[in-house]
């Protein structure tokens, strides 16, 4: 049997780097995707069925049949769920993952959100802590990412809070007829601004050409390629070695150990033509790179009598602390039209309270959002005093559809070491592997947060000229989704931690995580810059062992 | 289920004005189709609550839902999305409301497949340029 230097599991944000910084550096990879790769056609532009707005179905898997997970509610009661159920926290299952149909919000962390615990100390019931390395450590790597992948921005108005040595490489996408109105209006309030950095190419870049407007960035993929996702930057590179062996539609069931507790490889299922097969691949490193549910998922699944509770689990940590954001949004009715059908339509940004907010924890940055197509509006956007059906409902929809503005934001996830993700040993797969188990809440404070934050962009609207202004807030619930994150977090101390700060599983010389799985907290921010730039330094770490 | 009862339905709930109404831009088609497909499942729940709407109209009016004047079939669904049912229902009248509505909409606002004939209402809201 082949060995190979290296099997990466998961080819999304991070795998994909991992890939081709491994290749490029002359290791043999193997690269496992559960998902195929997937054309635009094939992702399609169904406004029901997409990772946006997923009433009916999915664009970007895993199949709705086949694939369960358990959801277990605040109230204790357990259902099982299908992937295009917002309780699932579905990402992605494709290659790219969440990279192939993302807003591509391409931010960096703020430094204090890697020291979030010696800024604000440790509320009861959370597992709040600092990151092992500080924003300084990371930020060679941030930036490595934003040039190799192309990241659109700005860095100079943001440089006091989040310093860089560098610029992004691409200019910052263009103003909209809202932009100027909520400029405006934070000038009115003394509040900072940004450009929103985007991993989206404003000009031609590394090979693929710019972005031309469309309506259809987040839930979909990009007609022109100008989108940068692992897909279309890395990955390839990591082809064009000639190192990566990518295999696609392969399903990890285990980490292989051998008879004293060893890792040696992976058991996967291909399902080629039709029967599900299993194989076998060796390798001298394992780095699980599936998200933070999926990881937990594969760590917890791979037992033997060496290691009864999961390989890295001696401390009950993987699983643990499951994060993503909440998401206060708040939206206001311009007297004006604001909408010009240019995408992507986020253009703005404070990140004026991510820290330093009196009484609260965190907090988050708030700015527009993406063009939502009318069915999503009419499903998320609407006043809660309007009638939802009837005349007066469709003459909003004619009128105002084109000059509601929005805001919204991820808020800062104070971690809950309650909610995670465990095992259900009575619910399998198709291919008969145990399921996902999602269960508890995220911590009572990141609701204070975000109430804090909806106040927010109730006054940011106000301010810009919205007479009538409108929210929603969200409750204590489960985060994770698409911003999915935590529960392998790094540290210097096995019993409150799953790897050390490269990733590296504590009990383990060769298996390491690589993903959102590793933050300790997930920032204010959309974290996926954050997977890339941590992967890079974990991938340039792996490179240089053996 | 009675399809002049769905056609009267789905024109309350977005009636016609200077754009088109529900019924015009391909809703039922949109509906018929949802029901054989995604929800499946939910066909029967789903006529139901159509005949149910057509026996809350005789109980009240006398006559079926489609020949009531406009201000007696807002009456009527006004009431059932209250919960305030005068005839004995065997599904709850406002989770079937709720999906009656929302199917509607989906019909009307979303991709032009079956419903949002011609992208009228993507035309009507601004989101896509008259052409």
């Amino acid at each position: 049997m082949k060995t190979y230097d290296a099997i990466i599991v998961g080819s999304g944000a991070a795998g994909g780097i991992v890939a081709c910084v491994l290749a490029e550096a002359g290791k043999h990879v193997l690269l496992l995707e559960r998902g195929p790769v997937l054309s635009f056609a094939d992702v399609g532009r169904d406004q029901l069925r997409n990772q946006r707005l997923a009433i009916y179905g999915h664009n970007a898997g895993p199949e709705l049949i086949g694939n369960p997970r358990v959801f277990v509610d605040p109230q204790g009661r357990s259902r099982l769920v299908k992937p295009h159920e917002l309780d699932y926290h579905n990402n992605a299952a494709c290659v790219g993952g969440g990279t192939r149909v993302y807003g591509a919000q391409a931010w960096r962390f703020h430094p204090n959100d890697f020291r979030m615990a010696s800024k604000y100390g440790v509320p009861d019931g959370s597992s709040l802590a600092d990151w092992p390395i500080s924003y300084e450590t990371l930020e060679p790597f941030y930036e490595r990412a934003e040039w190799e992948l192309g990241v659109a921005g700005d860095g100079g108005v943001t440089q006091s809070e989040i310093p860089r040595k560098r610029n992004y490489p691409l200019p910052p996408v263009l103003p909209s007829p809202h932009t100027l109105a909520l400029q405006h209006g934070a000038r009115q309030l003394d509040w900072g601004t940004t450009p929103v950095p985007l991993l989206i190419n404003t000009e031609a870049y590394r090979g693929r050409s710019s972005c031309i407007g469309c309506k259809y960035c987040v839930g979909f993929a990009c007609p022109t390629d100008a989108k940068t996702g692992t897909q279309n930057t890395v990955i390839p590179r990591a082809l064009a070695t000639g190192n990566c062996e990518l295999k696609t539609s392969a399903v990890a069931e285990a980490i292989d150990t051998d008879d004293r507790g060893y890792v040696i490889g992976i058991s996967y299922f291909v399902s080629s033509s039709g029967a599900p097969q299993r194989e076998t691949a060796r390798s001298r490193l394992v780095i699980v790179s599936a998200g933070a549910i999926e990881s937990a998922r594969l760590l917890l699944n791979s037992r033997s009598s060496f290691h009864p509770a999961g390989l890295g689990n001696e401390y009950d940590q993987v699983g643990r602390n499951l994060q993503g954001h909440l998401y206060p949004r708040a939206y206001g009715l311009s007297s004006t039209k604001v909408f010009n059908g240019i995408g992507p339509g986020v253009t703005i940004a404070t990140i004026q309270f991510n820290h330093d907010n009196p009484g609260i924890i965190g907090g988050g940055m708030l700015a527009d959002d993406f063009i939502k197509p009318p069915i999503d509006f009419w499903y998320d956007s609407l006043p809660p005093d309007l009638p939802r059906w009837g005349v007066e409902n469709k003459r909003f929809m004619r009128d105002n559809y084109t000059r509601v503005m929005h805001v919204r934001g991820p808020v800062q996830d104070i971690p809950n070491p309650e909610g995670r993700v465990s095992i259900d040993r009575t619910v399998r797969d198709k291919w008969g592997i145990p399921v996902a188990r999602l269960s508890g809440t995220t911590h009572p404070a990141t609701v204070e947060a975000a109430e804090f934050m909806r106040e927010r962009g109730e006054q940011w609207l106000r301010a810009s000229g919205c007479e009538k202004v409108w929210s929603t807030q969200p409750g204590l619930i489960l985060s994770g989704r698409q911003h999915q994150a935590g529960t392998c977090r790094m540290g210097n101390d096995p019993a409150t931690s799953v790897t050390d700060e490269w990733g590296r599983v504590h009990s383990h010389d060769n298996l390491f995580v690589v993903d959102g799985s590793l933050h300790v907290t997930n920032g204010g921010f959309n974290p996926v810059l954050t997977i890339m730039a941590l992967a890079f330094r974990s991938a340039e770490y792996i490179a240089r062992l053996s | 289920m009675n399809s002049e009862t769905l056609r009267a339905v789905v024109d309350c709930l977005i009636p016609p004005d200077d754009f088109p109404g529900a019924y015009d831009a391909g809703v039922c088609d949109y509906i018929e189709q949802l029901f054989r497909t995604d929800l499946a499942d939910h066909a029967e729940f789903f006529c139901a609550g159509i005949d149910a709407i057509d026996a809350e109209a005789l109980a009240s009016y006398n006559a079926p839902f489609a020949v009531l004047t406009p201000d007696q079939q807002v009456a009527t669904l006004a009431a059932i999305e209250a919960g305030a049912v005068k005839t004995s229902w065997h599904i709850a009248p406002s989770r079937f409301f709720e999906m009656l509505v929302n199917v509607t909409a989906e019909g009307y606002y979303s991709d032009p497949q079956g419903g949002n004939r011609d992208c009228l209402s993507w035309v009507m809201t601004g989101f896509e340029a008259a052409s």
